[in-house]
């Protein structure tokens, strides 16, 4: 099984249509989950106002976690809707699989290290204007002198690792599922090892595999979550 | 196997930056929608729950600090209306129990007072009734003694004899 991808250039940019349709797919389920959620809200909450809250109170108990204080307030709000968008692309091309004429159009938009990379970026660019907002341009540019001078460049090169593992690491986990599912339903359709037997073989490891791949894209979102707010408390406090 | 590393190298070319300019897109736009349609509202229900819970709490324990006041009131007020009203009823039996003496009181001295009168009625009548008894016998006996004897006594003597014989009669009247 082999995934092939139609592409369209459009002002000299290049658009993966699969990346595409699912990076929209996804931002249209997180929307309507949680706008569908956000319905009729009273003071004795239902059972959807129940749902969204215990998804708030999560994503908020992640910020607090690194940022007990009021300090992670202005976070609470970006890092529940990445939480969400993550978790839904993460897991989406373990649903959802559509393939037209043998062109693949959805997979899990995470899967994808050009996906992964701007989401690092935004999480990252966001921390930068935390951190200069609070202790203004000289203060900020200041910051990476510290705690000695000669750190300079350590911290300069840390900050494009973080970019380099937050974006990565994403990527990787997420794509190595989708590699492992593939193989395994290419050994479903015989087309593997040894016919029959692989086929029987294959069907509950991938389904064992899919399981896992759920927890493991939960996972990989609170992470990727979590260290997003670890970059942003580092960024708004001086060691 | 070798298939699978293919895929693998195949994939990391897959994407394009236009992707990553959707993905901007898509992650911004989703932001302000459910900045607008979710966030505000529930956050604000959140806040406006947490607000009137501790609003409540803080409203109970008003009325309970107030409620134990009004019942420790009570309770003196209670205590007080039993004094009172020990009081009242120990008053309305003093007060009776006077009332009762002075009524028998008041009934003996009038009982004594009506006994009093009666015996100074009884003596007064006695006395006038003897005094005219005394001024009729004599008159009487002066005209039995006439009429009988037809002999003229001495008006005096007459009178003296008559008082010996009325002083017997009382003598014999006291003796009896």
């Amino acid at each position: 099984m082999e995934n092939k991808y139609q592409y369209l250039t459009f002002l000299g940019l290049t658009f993966n249509v699969a990346n595409c349709l699912s990076i929209i797919l996804t931002a249209l389920v997180v929307f309507f989950l949680v706008f569908f959620l956000s319905r009729k809200l009273t003071m004795r909450p239902g059972k959807r106002q129940n749902v969204l809250e215990y998804l708030i109170d999560f994503s908020n108990g992640i910020v607090k976690s690194i940022m007990p204080g009021d300090e992670g307030k202005p976070f609470y709000f970006y890092i529940f809707v990445l939480f969400l968008f993550l978790l839904v692309s993460n897991v989406l091309g373990l649903f959802l699989e559509i393939k037209v004429n043998g062109f693949t159009f959805t997979k899990s938009p995470t899967a994808d290290p050009m996906v992964t990379m701007p989401l690092a970026l935004m999480s990252l660019v966001l921390a930068h204007y935390y951190g200069a907002e609070k202790y203004g341009l000289k203060g900020y540019l200041g910051n990476f002198a510290r705690p000695v001078g000669f750190m300079l460049p350590m911290n300069l090169i840390e900050e494009f690792t973080n970019f380099l593992t937050l974006s990565l690491r994403l990527y990787g986990n997420i794509f190595a599922g989708e590699v492992l599912i593939g193989l395994l339903v290419m050994m479903t359709q015989g087309a593997g090892l040894s016919g029959i037997l692989g086929t029987v073989a294959a069907i509950p490891m991938m389904m064992i595999w899919q399981g896992f791949s759920v927890f493991i894209g939960a996972v990989q979102a609170y992470i990727f979550a979590t260290l997003t707010c670890v970059y942003f408390s580092r960024k708004i406090t001086r060691e | 196997m070798a298939n699978g590393l293919i895929i693998a190298a195949k994939a990391t070319q897959d994407g394009s930056l236009g992707d990553s300019l959707v993905l901007i897109i898509a992650f911004i736009l989703l932001l302000i929608l459910l900045k607008i349609f979710a966030w505000k509202p529930v956050v604000k229900m959140m806040d406006d729950r947490q607000k009137k819970i501790s609003d409540d709490l803080d409203g109970a324990a008003d009325s309970r600090a107030k409620a134990e006041e009004m019942a420790a009131k009570r309770q003196a007020e209670l205590k007080n209306s039993k004094a009172e009203a020990i009081q009242i009823v120990n008053t309305a039996k003093e007060n009776g129990e006077k009332r009762r003496d002075q009524i028998v009181s008041d009934a003996q001295t009038e009982a004594a007072h009506v006994k009093d009168k009666a015996h100074s009625d009884a003596d007064q009548v006695r006395t006038e009734a003897l005094n005219s008894a005394r001024a009729q016998v004599g008159q009487i006996a002066i005209d039995i003694a006439e009429s009988l004897i037809k002999k003229d006594l001495d008006a005096t003597d007459q009178q003296t004899l008559i008082d010996a014989y009325i002083k017997g009669l009382t003598n014999a009247d006291e003796t009896k």
